[in-house]
């Protein structure tokens, strides 16, 4: 059988596999967990959106009067300058046996920035001026989103979903069969159903991630848009959608041969996920088998971890990597051929054993 | 140039500590072959075994020359319908029989094609395009026996073939296997059927237990069984006298006096001291009409051998 009628049969199988992986009831939270981010995304520009058109209809005051405003000043002399404000909250504090203070929150907004003015017995004390939206924390929010939420929840779990059931499922629905009478190689067949499975998870989470992306960039200042698309853009979606697919294919491949070993679902999870877990402290050496240590590197902008985490969560959290972009790609895509390697000695030797007579 | 066969050589299958079949031989020439024993007696597990869907583990087998560790070729001249009634999720019957096609190599269209002919000949076409799902107990029996027929196998292996089929698509079901064996082909089935399979099979393969009782056409099968009596019903005018010459020999074990008193029931351990014994009584000048053999069929045998013996 030559190498042409193999690839064909590859992609009758992909094919064929491809609207089960798409379309069944088992794949409905792979799409929730896909999608759930950019839900966020898109509420948070939905509600700058609001704030905006809101505030704005309220009376924006000229960006300048935000500037000039110094502490010291009177409540009386801010509202000259500024006309009416968003927002004007007063209340009264008291401690102990001191005097009552007299507390008072005004909000006052140009059009692009807010304001938040903090007045002591109605003296200005403190001035909090930040932008509506900012494109620089959100991009900051979506590297955390990405990959704490997108890489090692979503994309796992719905690579978990898809994969570990091109096997599994086959023979908890008794219709392995089906593909084990094609005459086709076994390799040929882990190989076409990876690649429906490889297909169907790098489509659904590309799309989430394009969302997410999409609901970041609407959120902000179309300006702000503007330059960012003109520098940065493309180049980090690139690195985030190469993270994602990377992600599909790594992680695929390991639930694609768990799917091959195990039938309870529940062990492939625990030891993936403790293992993915742990990598920052084991050995350089060991580290290498891990998908996301090849994603971290991947990934543009780093995820933000607070200051005064300790090392040890930090560590959990941001995990050692390899400096070099292509270095990760052909790491990961080494490990991926390694599995899958695995994976075909285990197809080899498969049998039907959901019935005997 | 010897016919192409099946071959079990001294195979064995275990599933964990259950026996699935123990140390089978077999040589089976093309022609229609027939497994035949009790549930559990292993009868699915040698046809998997043919097809590969589950690996012996101990001894070889090959199918006209195909080992099924390679089930790229041998899935090319084998088709198999197999007892697992479950088809991929949400396909249709024909998308059941054409997808397997296109896996074949077969173009879109040949695909399709054949598909429909395939639908055709076991009278499933005006449900093709619904879901395989959806389908009776019976047409699902036919949708797999269509995907098995579908490419023209060399070696058609078929578990329980006919349940489910109401009689005039038995009866031309019964009628393709003919045909596909009368080209020098395999068919391999399983049946419960006794009475079906005594009338088209070419041979029999009795299997209990996981062994091979007794193997090759209906007759030979008989013969082997000597310690088994066979049953002949004489034909004659003086059945009294005839009983009363025979009873006295050893090799005969009970003679019984037709009801209508045209004949007797004879049984006998010894076919050959039988016949010496008839022809002794027809040169004394006994007129012996007929001589029928009353139990060769594969039910007696079966009763025999899984029954444990009468």
């Amino acid at each position: 059988m030559n190498i042409s009628t193999e690839l064909r049969q590859i992609g009758v199988i992909a094919r064929l596999e491809l609207r089960r992986a798409f379309l069944s009831k088992r794949s409905f939270w792979v799409y929730l967990l896909a999608l759930f981010p950019a839900v966020i995304f898109f509420g948070h520009a939905i509600e700058v959106k609001v704030r905006h058109d809101r505030w704005s209809r309220q009376g924006a005051v000229q960006p300048a009067v935000i500037d000039r405003l110094n502490r010291g000043m009177t409540y009386n002399e801010v509202i000259k300058a500024a006309g009416a404000p968003i927002r004007d909250f007063e209340w009264e504090r008291r401690r102990d046996e001191e005097e009552p203070v007299r507390m008072r929150h005004v909000l006052l907004f140009d059009g692009r920035r807010r304001s938040d003015l903090t007045f002591r017995n109605d003296l200005l004390e403190t001035v909090r001026t930040r932008p509506l939206a900012s494109l620089d924390e959100d991009r900051q929010i979506f590297a955390g989103v990405f990959q704490f939420f997108f890489l090692r929840v979503a994309v796992f779990f719905g690579c978990l979903g898809i994969f570990l059931n091109l096997f599994r499922g086959e023979m908890l629905d008794k219709t392995l069969h089906f593909w084990l009478l094609a005459p086709a190689r076994r390799e040929v067949l882990l190989l076409g159903k990876y690649l429906s499975g490889l297909v169907a998870s790098s489509l659904i989470f590309v799309l989430g991630t394009v969302l997410c992306f999409a609901g970041l960039l609407w959120a902000n200042d179309p300006a702000e848009v503007q330059q960012y698309m003109n520098t940065a853009a493309g180049h980090e979606l690139f690195r985030y959608l190469l993270a994602t697919v990377l992600g599909c294919i790594g992680y695929g491949s390991v639930f694609l041969a768990a799917g091959l070993l195990v039938r309870n679902p529940i062990v492939p999870i625990v030891i993936v996920l403790f293992w993915e877990g742990i990598i920052g402290f084991l050995p350089q050496m060991l580290q290498k088998l891990s998908v996301l240590y090849y994603l971290q590197s991947v990934c543009p902008v780093a995820a933000p971890v607070e200051e005064g985490t300790p090392a040890l969560v930090r560590l959990l959290l941001s995990p050692a990597a390899p400096s070099s972009v292509w270095v990760a790609v052909l790491g990961l895509l080494g490990l991926t051929a390694l599995v899958l390697y695995a994976a075909a000695r285990v197809v080899r030797k498969i049998e039907i054993d959901y019935a005997t007579d | 140039m010897t016919a192409p066969e099946i071959i079990f050589d001294d195979v064995s299958k275990f599933y964990g500590d259950v026996l699935g079949v123990n140390r089978v031989s077999l040589h089976i020439p093309p022609g229609i072959t027939s497994l035949v024993g009790p549930n559990g007696s292993g009868k699915t597990t040698l046809m998997n075994l043919m097809a590969g869907i589950i690996r012996p583990d101990r001894g070889t087998l090959t199918l006209r020359g195909i080992s099924p560790d390679h089930p790229q070729q041998l899935m090319r001249i084998v088709g198999y319908a197999t007892q697992y009634d479950a088809a991929p999720r949400g396909m249709t019957g024909l998308e059941f029989v054409s997808m397997a096609l296109l896996l074949h190599g077969f173009s879109q269209a040949e695909a399709t094609r054949r598909a429909w002919a395939a639908l055709d000949r076991v009278s499933l076409t005006d449900a093709a395009n619904r879901k395989v799902g959806a389908y009776s107990k019976g047409m699902r029996q036919r949708a797999r026996l269509a995907q098995a027929l579908a490419h023209g196998p060399d070696v058609l292996v078929l578990d329980e073939p006919l349940n489910g089929l109401d009689p005039l698509v038995r009866a031309e079901t019964i009628a393709a296997f003919r045909e596909y064996a009368a080209q020098g082909r395999h068919v391999i089935l399983s049946s419960h059927v006794l009475q079906e399979v005594d009338v088209f099979s070419d041979q029999v393969i009795l299997i209990a237990n996981g062994a091979i009782m007794a193997e090759g056409q209906i007759r030979s099968v008989r013969e082997e069984m000597h310690e088994h009596p066979s049953q002949f019903i004489l034909h004659c005018r003086d059945a009294a006298r005839v009983a009363s010459l025979l009873i006295g020999d050893a090799h005969v074990n009970e003679v019984k006096i037709l009801d209508d008193g045209a004949g007797l029931l004879v049984m006998t351990r010894r076919r050959d001291d039988l016949a010496a014994a008839l022809s002794r009584i027809a040169i004394a000048g006994i007129e012996i009409d007929a001589v029928l053999p009353a139990d060769e069929n594969v039910d007696a045998l079966y009763e025999y051998l899984i029954g444990g013996g009468r």
